[in-house]
């Protein structure tokens, strides 16, 4: 199989997965009792009219099918519809949230994987070290107390015994910044920033190091490296080399952690109030605000789904040991 | 001086229990332009001794005493700085196993230049250049140089750590089984390469090595290492011809040469000393046949006798040691009556057997409706087995013979032909309750560390195919019983509650090949029972295998790549190439007078043992081709130096030449394999300096 | 059936190797420090798991803590009569910690036993029949990875109202994946291996073959994956409970820093965040701690050179 055809075999999967995966929110939604206006005419907010004419405004009455291909055929074409909570397109509220958690955890993942990962395979080649032991019971800490415990810890030791750092929220109350560069290079904002950075960079660097780690030992006594010491190399020419060949299943979970980014750290927006989209999707639940809701839901489907292709193209691609028949 | 002095060599590898003694005391010289060949079995200390003298050891090897000077300079004082200068540039290393010694991500050509970067300052075009003269020297194709090692097949990786060992023009160089795993038409290139190369640099090697032939064809000096101590040492001429040491003796008995079928192979009964402790006896006495009291005092020096020296308080009894190690007997072997058996009612026959494997079958090309790839794996096979016969299936790895093995047995369906047992189709007995053909049908695989459950104990593993037949209790106990004994596990009480990790490899075979006879098959199929095994277990194995074949009127199909045991073991043979019986007839005619091309390049490529024979090597050109595109005509057409342009063009039947029950699938069988073969490959390897272009070169890793 | 039947020989037989496997296993693990810990701490939450509502000293939800002159106590600092102090409604933080024990331990236990064992069917009927079964089995792994636990389970509990057995249940819907994965990457290893051809080869049927030859060789890593679960189960269920979808009846340690989060305790009770967030933190971390050592163990590839 050449590449291109591997290529379209893992692209048609992925946009069934996607398929699939939206069809079953939506009947997660449909096959729930009640209509999201229906809670509205309970607390009396609504008159049975008024509700009957919002749910053709939103499709409502329609038969379930055309619906669904409605449905479909908007979310495919990102239009996403009106919030019913905002009175506002819900792409017009998602897409700064989707912004604000990319500024959060793109550069913490990078920082982690990068970190994390040369202290992995120092802790590997050193094995048995108290840098091994130690850096282990360290990051295991971070790696499985939920992130948002660790929030909280950093929270009230910091922000409110210590002070040093605000709270809440991406910036000062008062603040009213313009335009991208006020708004993310700021002190302010950098202030804000830091504690959800180190959370997340710590809840991540567990997973990195262990990984680099494993993969170092498993290739520290191969043939291989027999062969390099042989040849003469130093202790850090060979470490460089088992760190080559550790590359591929680190960079193949950068990938994986990626797609999985949103979902991860949704409790972490809620604890700093980082306006980002996981604490727009609670909101949004607790406001039973619908279209809101699949739209975020979708868009952290779709980063999975589309990461793990990315991954799985990435394997292919690096790994000159992957043949063309293999794919 | 000697270029390499190690004297009094002791090593020992800490464990977190014990420590293990793995050499003890070992001493040797190797002079400049010399060979020198460190000859043992699995555990004797070879290899640790090896990678000692590159400071290698793992970080669990100390070296407790002793000296190794290289060039007069003391190597074990150096620091690791010193060393990283050594290694390489003056003492350079062709590891064990090829296939994975060579950095995965990087493309072989990098992986040299790295060495020489190392070592010497050399700009980036200065190293291109030497590593295509490396490359071309070894035989290798010097535009291939930028590819990465899975583009190799095994024995061309070979190539390129021999290349990357010469790059730099060492004083010396160690190679660790340079030819173990690799097929044996394949080695005999890899040897020839070997000592044509280092005649031209004029280095130095120490070769390691279990296999006794290639020590005969390559070494001027020899050392027998067993339990960590030089059994016997000095010239391999006198060594090898005229071994003084008892277990020399016994090694070299156990590799019984292709056409001496009258003398019975050799297996040296017992296991290895314990080496936890210093050894405080002889370390040959538990298993030595020779020992006397006096053996249990202490591990005896070396001492001259004859030409060599022997580590053997016996020494003055040589001359009658040496009449006695022949007899199989002597080493507790009963003697098998080789020839008597008579051949009864046909048991197993294919016709037109065929397998092909899909190549990668993904549903969107199903659903494309494209057309497959199919890797030819058995391809057209006519096989006869009759009672109380043994039938030798011979090739090389990837020739088809394993699949063929597990398609007969059931154990993979087949893609088409026909396979009928006892004149009913297979099909038939599968359909519906597949138990009774189970229970005449059985199997014993080539790994005796793996085809064990390594959770059951022989008692359970044994009576399982009883079990699952419906045997009851007591019978089970009974017939469990008395197979562990027939199969030479006894006392059977001392067995049947062990673990598979409490047993050595001998052992395990044992009991795998106890649970195929349980249930009285009527054919065995073993695939390479004894491949695995150290040479001086393999004897014992085939002995039992004959004795059953003998005893139970039992069918036996035996696929081996070994052509001295298939010689040995089995009355007739068919030998495989790429798919397909090229030749089959009695074991003894085929030996003797190969017909097939292939067959007989197979044949002369076996070592000899005795190092006075001189043998021209097979350079049989190329590798066989893919077996997802065969060649028209003849399979082997593009590496016969006889094929024509009617062997290209169609394919010739199996019985394309007869002579009463030998056919040989070729239009111009061979008659004399001297003048025809042998001496046409070397005109041929010589004319075209590198493997030829159009010749077939298989590109990645073998087929499945 | 008679591929079923075991009889007692080989019951007794694996018994005891599993018996012995246990305990050398075991002990190796215990050479670990920080496993030593970790075992140690999940000793304690065990017993605080099943004893901790009678330790209790005052009602958690109904009893409210007063002052001698009779005020309700908020948000005390550590005194004498609650050792941990109180929250803002004037409830005992330490009767709310020890109460809280049990359902996070109740989910925990049942959530990562039932993740441990569908995870490792799927991963061995997957693995072992491969073909169009594993295609289809993987194909739903990948399904449910896409689907986002917390947001997907949040919209389950916002219709439904949650209790402990449904976010158990949901748990084990979400988290079967990863078992299964690594279980069946283990068994496509272990059915290449010899014995399970030779088993084959001796007429045992599918399920013997799965059950009694694949099977117990990666049950190690089962085990290993099924304790991995107990904490991702915790972890799952404290932070539904933290979002506000934790069953309303009951004290969890998750819905108690719900409690201080929502009410804005945080700001200067610590006494009140510390009890349940260290809480969680040490029996996810002790799991994993414990769950290390053991890969020691069972990874064949780390276990390689010692």
């Amino acid at each position: 199989m050449t590449f291109r055809r591997f290529l379209i075999k893992r692209i048609v999967i992925a946009f069934l997965l996607t398929l699939v995966s939206v069809s079953i929110i939506f009947v997660t939604l449909r096959a729930l009792p009640g209509t999201p206006f229906s809670s509205l005419v309970a607390s009396g907010g609504l008159s049975g009219e008024q509700v009957a004419e919002l749910e053709a405004q939103y499709g409502l009455n329609e038969p379930i099918y055309v619906q669904y291909v409605k449905y479909i055929q908007s979310l495919l074409t990102l239009n996403f519809g009106y919030s019913i909570a905002e009175s506002r397109p819900v792409s017009a509220i998602i897409y700064p949230r989707l912004l604000n958690t990319l500024v959060l955890l793109v550069p913490a993942l990078i920082t982690t994987a990068i970190v994390s990962s040369i202290a992995g395979l120092y802790a590997g080649w050193n094995r048995g070290s108290a840098f091994e032991q130690g850096s282990i019971v360290v990051t295991t800490f971070f790696r499985s107390t939920p992130v948002f415990v660790t929030g909280i810890f950093l929270l009230v030791i910091f922000a409110y015994q210590l002070g040093i750092f605000p709270a809440f929220g991406m910036r000062s109350p008062l603040d009213n910044p313009q335009g991208a560069i006020e708004t993310y290079f700021a002190v302010d904002f950098a202030k804000h920033y830091f504690l959800p950075f180190v959370a997340t960079v710590l809840y991540y660097s567990g997973d990195f190091l262990l990984l680099a780690r494993n993969s170092v030992i498993e290739r520290k006594g191969s043939a291989f490296l027999t062969l390099h010491r042989a040849k003469g190399l130093t202790e850090r020419e060979q470490l460089a080399r088992a760190g080559r060949n550790s590359m591929l299943p680190l960079v193949t979970y950068f990938a994986l952690r990626m797609g999985m980014l949103f979902q991860g750290v949704i409790t972490l927006e809620v604890v700093f109030a980082w306006p980002g989209i996981g604490r727009t999707l609670v909101q949004a639940i607790n406001q039973q605000d619908y279209p809101t809701v699949q739209a975020a839901v979708f868009i952290m489907a779709l980063a999975v789904i589309v990461m793990n292709l990315l991954a799985d193209v990435m394997y292919a691609k690096i790994d000159p040991t992957v043949e063309e028949g293999d794919l | 001086m000697s270029l390499l002095e190690v004297e009094d060599l002791k090593i020992t590898y800490s464990t977190s229990e014990v420590d293990v003694h793995a050499v003890n005391g070992v001493s040797f010289e190797i002079d400049d332009g010399s060979n020198y060949g460190l000859v043992g079995e699995s555990g004797c200390g070879k290899s640790t001794v090896a990678h000692s003298v590159l400071g290698l050891l793992d970080d669990n090897g100390n070296v407790e005493a002793g000296s190794i000077k290289f060039d007069g300079r003391e190597l074990l004082d150096c620091s690791e700085q010193e060393w990283q200068e050594i290694r390489w540039e003056e003492i350079a290393y062709i590891p064990q196993s090829a296939m994975d010694s060579l950095d995965p991500v990087m493309s072989v050509g990098a992986q040299i230049r790295q060495a020489m970067h190392k070592h010497r300052d050399v700009t980036k075009a200065e190293a291109n250049e030497r590593v295509e003269e490396v490359f071309d020297i070894v035989g290798l194709d010097p535009s291939r140089t930028e590819e990465y090692p899975h583009q190799f097949s095994g024995g061309m990786r070979q190539r390129v750590t021999i290349a990357m060992a010469l790059v730099l023009d060492p004083d010396l160089i160690i190679a660790d089984e340079p030819t173990t795993g690799l097929d044996v038409i394949v080695q005999d290139k890899i040897v020839h390469k070997l000592l044509e190369i280092q005649e031209e640099i004029d280095s130095s090697m120490l070769l390691i090595t279990h296999d006794m032939g290639v020590i005969a064809e390559t070494c001027d000096d020899v050392s027998v290492l067993y339990g960590g101590k030089v059994m016997e040492q000095g010239s391999t001429d006198d060594v090898l011809k005229n071994p003084t040491n008892p277990y020399t003796m016994g090694l070299k008995n156990s590799f019984p040469d292709i056409e001496e079928f009258d003398s019975q192979a050799v297996s040296i009964p017992g296991s290895l000393p314990d080496l936890t402790r210093e050894p405080t006896s002889c370390v040959f006495s538990n298993r030595c046949p020779f020992a006397t009291e006096e053996c249990e005092r202490e591990h005896p020096a070396l001492r001259e006798v004859e030409n060599q020296q022997s580590a053997c308080y016996h020494v003055d009894r040589v001359e009658e040691l040496r009449e006695e190690a022949v007899d199989p007997e002597t080493w507790g072997l009963d003697p098998v009556d080789q020839g008597g058996r008579e051949a009864g009612d046909v048991i197993l026959e294919t016709e037109g057997l065929t397998k092909w494997f899909e190549q990668g079958q993904s549903i969107v090309d199903q659903l494309m409706g494209r057309e497959k790839d199919y890797v030819k794996a058995v391809n057209g096979v006519d096989l006869t087995v009759r009672e109380n016969e043994i039938v030798g299936v011979a090739g090389e790895s990837g020739c088809g013979k394993s699949t063929l093995g597990e398609v007969i047995a059931a154990l993979q369906t087949h893609t088409d032909g026909e396979i009928r047992f006892r004149g009913t189709p297979v099909e038939e007995l599968l359909s519906g309750d597949s138990k009774e053909f189970r229970s005449k049908v059985q199997f014993i695989f080539q790994d005796p560390f793996d085809s064990l459950n390594p959770r059951q104990k022989v008692r359970a593993a044994v009576s399982e195919p009883l079990k699952i037949q419906g045997v009851e209790g007591d019978e089970i106990t009974e017939r469990v019983r008395q197979t562990l004994a027939d199969v030479g596990l006894s006392p059977v009480d001392k067995y049947i509650d062990s673990f598979p990790h409490q047993l050595s490899g001998g052992e395990r075979q044992r009991v795998a090949i106890a649970r195929a006879l349980v249930l009285d098959p009527e054919l065995l199929i073993c695939d390479e029972p004894a491949s695995m095994l150290d040479v001086s277990l393999k004897a014992s194995i085939l002995n039992i295998l004959r004795e059953m074949a003998t005893e139970r009127d039992m069918g036996i199909v035996y696929i081996s790549h070994d052509l001295a045991s298939l010689s040995q073991i089995t009355d007739r043979l068919a030998v495989m190439y790429l798919g397909q019986v090229i030749e089959v007839g009695k074991t003894r005619e085929i030996v003797t007078g190969p017909r097939h091309p292939y067959t007989a390049s197979l044949l002369a490529a076996s070592p000899n043992v005795d190092p006075a024979v001189d043998r021209t090597r097979v350079l049989l050109p190329g590798e066989p081709p893919n077996p997802v595109n065969l060649p028209e005509g003849c399979n082997f057409a593009p590496r016969c130096p006889k094929a024509t342009e009617e062997c290209r063009e169609s394919e010739p039947e199996r019985a394309a030449w007869v002579d009463e029950g030998h056919e040989a699938a070729c239009y111009f069988p061979v008659d004399d394999v001297q003048a025809e073969l042998l001496d046409r490959y070397e005109g041929a390897t010589d004319a075209a300096g590198t493997t030829g272009e159009e010749l077939p070169q298989e590109q990645g890793s073998s087929a499945p | 059936m008679s591929t079923l039947n075991m009889d007692t020989d080989t019951a007794k037989d694996r018994l005891g190797d599993l018996w012995k496997r246990s305990r050398r296993t075991a002990l190796f693990v215990l050479e670990d420090n920080a496993a030593k810990l970790g075992v140690a701490i999940l000793a304690a939450f065990t017993f605080l798991g099943i004893f901790g509502p009678e330790l209790a000293p005052y009602e958690p939800i109904e009893h409210t803590m007063r002052t001698e002159d009779g005020g309700i106590m908020r948000m005390s600092e550590p005194n004498d009569a609650a050792p941990l102090g109180t929250t803002t409604y004037g409830k005992d933080v330490l009767s709310q910690f020890l109460e809280g024990a049990r359902p996070t331990f109740i989910v925990g236990f049942f959530g990562g036993i039932g993740t441990g064992i569908i995870g490792f069917l799927v991963g061995l009927v997957s693995g072992y029949f491969g073909g169009r079964v594993d295609e289809a089995l993987m194909r739903l792994t990948d399904l449910t990875f896409s689907l986002p636990f917390l947001p997907m389970a949040l919209l389950v509990l916002t219709f439904v109202t949650p209790s402990i057995a449904l976010i158990t249940a949901v748990i084990v819907a979400f988290f079967w994946k990863m078992p299964a994965r690594v279980i069946r990457s283990e068994v496509l290893t272990v059915k290449e291996r010899t014995f399970v051809k030779s088993a084959r080869a001796s007429g045992a049927g599918h399920f013997r073959t799965m059950f009694l030859h694949v099977a117990p060789n990666v049950l190690g890593i089962g085990f290993l994956y099924t304790a991995y679960a107990v904490a991702w189960a915790i972890a799952g269920q404290a932070s539904l409970a933290f979002l506000g979808f934790g069953d309303p009846t009951t004290t969890s340690w998750g819905r108690m820093l719900r409690q201080v989060f929502a009410s804005g305790g945080m700001r200067e009770a610590w006494w009140w965040v510390f009890p349940p967030a260290i809480g969680i933190a040490a029996v996810t971390t002790a799991v994993f701690l414990v769950g290390r050592a053991f890969e020691e163990v069972v990874n064949p590839e780390l276990r390689g050179d010692e």
